[in-house]
């Protein structure tokens, strides 16, 4: 088991009414799994992978990662939880304008605390593994969509994290960037890292083992 | 790490250069204008620090409680110095200090000379080094004389100067004096300057004033014994007081003074040797007020402060647009303390070249500012460490809270909310509205000072003296000829002339002359039973005429009257107090109880600076008392060439003496100086401090500007004119700096109210000053907001939109 959410509640309060983003979501994730997230916009799937990825609290329930109680631990320690173990990749890419592509997939090492000639030799693969030797030295900005996504995943892989959390990251693809993207997640999920994307394609979703339908912060069996 | 954090801090500051040139200029001349300012203030503060005894090192001065109130004086009667040492606990040394000018003579060479008359205790007391020869030895003899190594250079070039006899002119007599002592050169930073040094007792008045407790014309200053407080000897020194100056007190109390808390009608006083350089008398009291180099490093701080909030301002508007960047970088594991460091880093460098910048800037702005500020400070005063560790830390302040905080809010940001780009980073704009109040505050409050201060100068400098100010020249008689001789020398030459009306002389002069020298002197006599305390000055004939001082009744001296050397002139202040106008031809029991009649009553006209009020004045006419001043009336359109004339006359009657005469209204203005300097500082104060504040106006206007581009291209869609956009874009700015001007104001008012209390002669604040400060406040900012605002309001509307 690599993570289990035990009755989680998320709420948000306005104008003195409780909104319900998270509803009582019971979710288990074994390691090796690649799961799909739907569900109609609005209804709390980026919530839910926020909290997964500990980037965003809870109010109520647990959260185990590991061996670890998330729910009980500082934020010191989630953050170095998330940074050991999980990679993000984003709809909209979120490259850091400013950096290069080598430098884009170099900064996990950075904050990670890698020696130089340990960074240049993991960049360097990356770069060979997703065929982007020749792009090492452009800028976000000069690169496809289909691209820079590819280079978004490079950047989550880059630590060898355990859990990929990707939330639509084919929606600004067009349908054959979008395959290969899913084509080269089914491969990372063979090589034994689990994923957690949420889409809003049938056909993406497909790639999934298991599929979570999300409505109004509630999780729906199917 | 850190090259990466430099790396991307380069980029981000190339990205943004307009800004990162913005904040580096603005930062540039703050560190400048803060290093300039402080080095003088620095400058001043260390004066006389050489001195070894400095801590225990005091002026004596006494305080005497009057009819009018307590007065104080550092005068003081020549056997105070013995009768203190002999009598009272505590002194480890103890000297008199008397200086004046005087003629040196050594062969051919025939110099004005400042001269110090002291005891050999100087040397205890203050830190001279000498070259050659004990100082301290040296001064036992009344025949040695001290000189310091200028001296011996211009006397006697590379000869040695020990053992060398110099003259001196001394009562009009030539008097030998062996030198025995060369000291090194006068510290820059010494209150004292001097060229040559003698004995005490060789002061012209030593005769006059030996044994007499009521003669008083020197300073003493001593140094206590280690572990006495000052609190202590002024106790010890209350019996003292009232055995010697039983007289004195006998007349306080008959004349109807108040005792003071201790009981005494006279109190010695210790006044602490390290504040000697700012001492000055206000309403009769002594103080030490600092003001001056504390405002000075009160306006650097504020003008760093300005050019700080500058810099939080535009970064935080800036790296605004960076918050999707934190978000990620966050997801890929920064910590925020690795996040702070990231953003501090481009503070850092935007900081560091700005000081380097600022520095290199303030060493080439040194000569102007020297003239500019009349100061000596250079560089290498600064070189304290008490001075080099506040501006470090100072500078790590500024950089800590300047690119700190920005840095801090920012990595604090919601992780989630970041990467949404959704955050509105709460708070920010009542902080940023905050900041730029006190900016626009400060900015205001230094020009309502401007104003005032320079009003007040204005009013100074225009005030009606009470003489003629403007055409007469005030020339110091230097020479070493009898002053009545070369009076006679003079009228001779120049009468004839017809630009010249007038010539006359006195024993004193009038503002400060090109000599630096000045003077008072003053006498209490008694009147119907009443003690009464006048000036006094020793005229010539044609004293009135020359200056143009009116009469109000009687006379002036005059060459068909025999005996008017027993006749006084009176002012009007004086008249009041003997009872007004029928004092005429009454007589007086003035100096050594001769009877003077009082022949003429004048109308008051300011002898003293205009920060004293007019005091009685007597003017005597006695033609064999030696005449320091003579003052000629010109009356010609040339007001340069007239005085060559004067120049080429004395040259004639004195051909070994310097020419130090000038006009009358520049002698005035030299008074002025403390004046001119404090509002010259503060005026290139305030422009700066407005400067600076509208930069940073400026710059956030451009950053509001680019994030209302949408709003405002459909605003014009919709029919707006661009006067309307201009007005609205500019609303908010320019309503910060109308609550400034509601803060500064008052606080304005406050200060100059308590400043012109200063003055005896002052002008009426007006609300004018204040309004006048805030109207061109608010149209500098205006001006400054129109650069950007109405080029967004012309923009086409049709392209601002579709950028979105
Ligand atoms: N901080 C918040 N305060 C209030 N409501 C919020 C907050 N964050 C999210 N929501 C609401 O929670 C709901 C779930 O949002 P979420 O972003 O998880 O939806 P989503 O399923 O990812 O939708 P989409 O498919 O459009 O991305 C939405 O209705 C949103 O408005
Ligand atoms: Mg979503």
């Amino acid at each position: 088991m690599l993570l289990q959410l035990n009755n989680i509640f998320k709420w948000v309060n306005a104008g003195g009414q409780r909104t319900f983003l998270l509803k009582d979501i019971n979710l288990t994730v074994k390691e090796g799994e690649f799961i799909s997230i739907m569900g109609p916009s609005g209804s709390g799937k980026t919530t839910l992978l926020n909290v997964i990825g500990m980037l965003d609290g809870f109010n109520e329930g647990e959260y185990h990662f590991m061996d670890e109680s998330v729910h009980q631990l500082k934020e010191k320690h989630r953050a170095n939880l998330y940074k050991e173990y999980i990679g993000f990749v984003f709809q909209a890419y979120h490259l850091i304008d400013e950096l290069t592509v080598y430098e884009n997939i170099e900064t996990p090492l950075l904050y990670k605390k890698f020696k130089s000639a340990e960074r240049k030799a993991l960049v360097a693969d990356m770069l060979d593994r997703f065929n982007i030797v020749g792009k090492k030295d452009l800028f976000p900005e000069q690169l496809s969509g289909g691209q820079q996504q590819l280079v978004g995943i490079a950047r989550a892989l880059i630590s060898k994290p355990k859990l990929i959390l990707a939330d639509e990251p084919t929606g600004n693809l067009n349908s054959k960037q979008g395959e290969e993207i899913m084509e080269l997640f089914k491969q990372l999920n063979e090589e034994g890292v689990t994923i957690l994307q949420v889409t809003h394609s049938e056909k993406n979703a497909a790639y999934g083992s298991r599929i979570i339908e999300l409505l109004d912060g509630r999780k729906v069996s199917l | 790490m850190i090259r990466n954090y430099l790396k991307i801090a380069f980029r981000n500051l190339w990205k943004h250069r307009m800004f990162t040139v913005l904040n580096t200029v603005g930062l540039s001349i703050a560190f400048a204008i803060a290093i300039l300012l402080s080095m003088t203030a620095i400058f001043h503060l260390n004066f006389d620090s050489f001195h070894n005894n400095l801590d225990r090192t005091y002026l004596l001065y006494r305080t005497e409680q009057t009819p009018k109130g307590p007065e104080s004086s550092i005068s003081n009667p020549e056997p105070l110095t013995p009768a203190l040492k002999e009598e009272i606990p505590g002194i480890a040394s103890i000297t008199r200090h008397l200086q004046s000018g005087i003629i040196g003579i050594f062969g051919e060479k025939e110099i004005n000379l400042d001269i110090l008359y002291t005891d050999p205790d100087f040397f205890s007391v203050f830190s001279f080094p000498s070259i050659a020869g004990d100082a301290r030895q040296a001064l036992q003899s009344g025949q040695n004389i001290i000189i310091t190594q200028k001296i011996a250079k211009i006397m006697f070039g590379d000869d040695t100067a020990i053992g060398k006899n110099i003259m001196l002119m001394l009562n009009g007599v030539e008097t030998p004096f062996t030198v025995a002592t060369v000291l090194e050169d006068i510290p820059r930073q010494s209150s004292f300057h001097f060229d040559i040094i003698v004995n005490f007792v060789n002061n012209p008045a030593y005769s006059r004033q030996k044994g007499q407790w009521d003669y008083r014309n020197h300073e003493v200053f001593l140094t206590l014994q280690e572990g006495v407080s000052v609190e202590t000897f002024q106790k010890n020194t209350r019996a003292f007081s009232n055995r010697y100056f039983e007289d004195d007190i006998k007349k306080d109390k008959r004349d109807g003074a108040q005792a003071d808390a201790n009981g005494q009608y006279i109190q010695l006083n210790l006044f602490p040797f390290k504040d000697w350089h700012f001492i000055r008398q206000i309403n009769g009291r002594i103080t030490g007020g600092k003001t001056f180099p504390f405002l000075i490093i009160g306006i650097s701080l504020l003008i760093l402060f300005i050019a700080c909030v500058n810099f939080i301002n535009m970064s935080v508007g800036i790296n605004i647009k960076r918050l999707r960047e934190i978000g990620v970088r966050k997801t890929l594991g920064a910590a925020k303390k690795q996040l702070f460091f990231q953003f501090w880093c481009e503070s850092i460098i935007v900081f560091a070249i700005s000081i380097v910048t600022g520095i290199l800037l303030s060493k080439a702005l040194l000569p102007g500012f020297k003239t500019l500020f009349r100061t000596g400070a250079v560089f290498s005063d600064m070189n304290t460490p008490v001075f080099l560790w506040g501006t470090f830390i100072v500078l790590l302040i500024v950089t800590l809270l300047g690119g700190g905080y920005p840095a801090f809010r920012l990595s604090k940001l919601n992780t989630v909310q970041t990467l949404k780009g959704t955050l509105k980073v709460q708070g920010k704009n009542r902080l940023r509205n905050l900041l730029v109040v006190v900016q626009f505050s400060i900015a205001i409050l230094l020009i309502s000072c401007t104003i005032t201060l320079y009003s007040q100068l204005q009013y100074m400098q225009g005030k009606d003296l009470g003489f003629n100010k403007e055409q007469v020249i005030s020339l110091p008689l230097n020479g070493k000829k009898d002053s009545q001789l070369v009076l006679d020398l003079l009228r001779n030459e120049l009468l004839p002339i017809p630009e010249v009306q007038s010539i006359t002389a006195a024993d004193n002069n009038l503002g400060l002359g090109r000599d630096g020298s000045r003077s008072t002197s003053a006498f209490d006599f008694d009147y119907k039973g009443k003690g009464v305390n006048t000036n006094m000055l020793v005229v010539d004939y044609d004293y009135l005429k020359t200056l143009g001082i009116s009469l109000v009744a009687g006379r002036s001296f005059d060459r068909n009257f025999s005996r008017d050397s027993l006749s006084v002139i009176i002012n009007e202040s004086l008249a009041k107090e003997l009872g007004g106008q029928n004092i005429l031809n009454t007589p007086l029991s003035l100096l050594d109880s001769k009877q003077h009649t009082v022949i003429g009553i004048i109308k008051d006209f300011h002898f003293r600076d205009l920060d004293q009020a007019i005091e009685p004045i007597t003017l005597f006419f006695n033609r064999d008392k030696q005449l320091d001043y003579a003052y000629i009336k010109v009356n010609s359109a040339n007001l340069a060439q007239s005085l060559s004339v004067v120049k080429e006359a004395w040259k004639k009657a004195e051909p070994n003496a310097e020419f130090l005469g000038s006009y009358l209204d520049e002698n005035i203005n030299r008074t002025l100086d403390r004046e001119k300097t404090m509002t010259t500082l503060i005026t290139c104060g305030s422009i700066i401090a407005i400067l600076l504040s509208c930069m940073g106006i400026f710059a956030i206007s451009l950053l509001t500007i680019a994030q209302r581009t949408k709003e405002v291209g459909i605003r014009k869609v919709v029919g707006a004119s661009i006067s309307s956009i201009t007005i609205l874009l500019s609303k908010d700015f320019i309503r910060l700096v109308i609550v400034a001007f509601l803060i500064a104001a008052p606080i304005a008012w406050w200060l100059m109210y308590k400043w012109l209390q200063n003055y005896s002669y002052r002008i009426n604040l007006s609300i004018w000053f204040f309004v006048v400060a805030g109207v061109i406040t608010v149209l500098i900012a205006f001006a400054t907001l129109s650069i950007r605002t109405i080029r967004a309001a012309m923009a086409n509307p049709v392209k601002s939109l579709k950028t979105e």
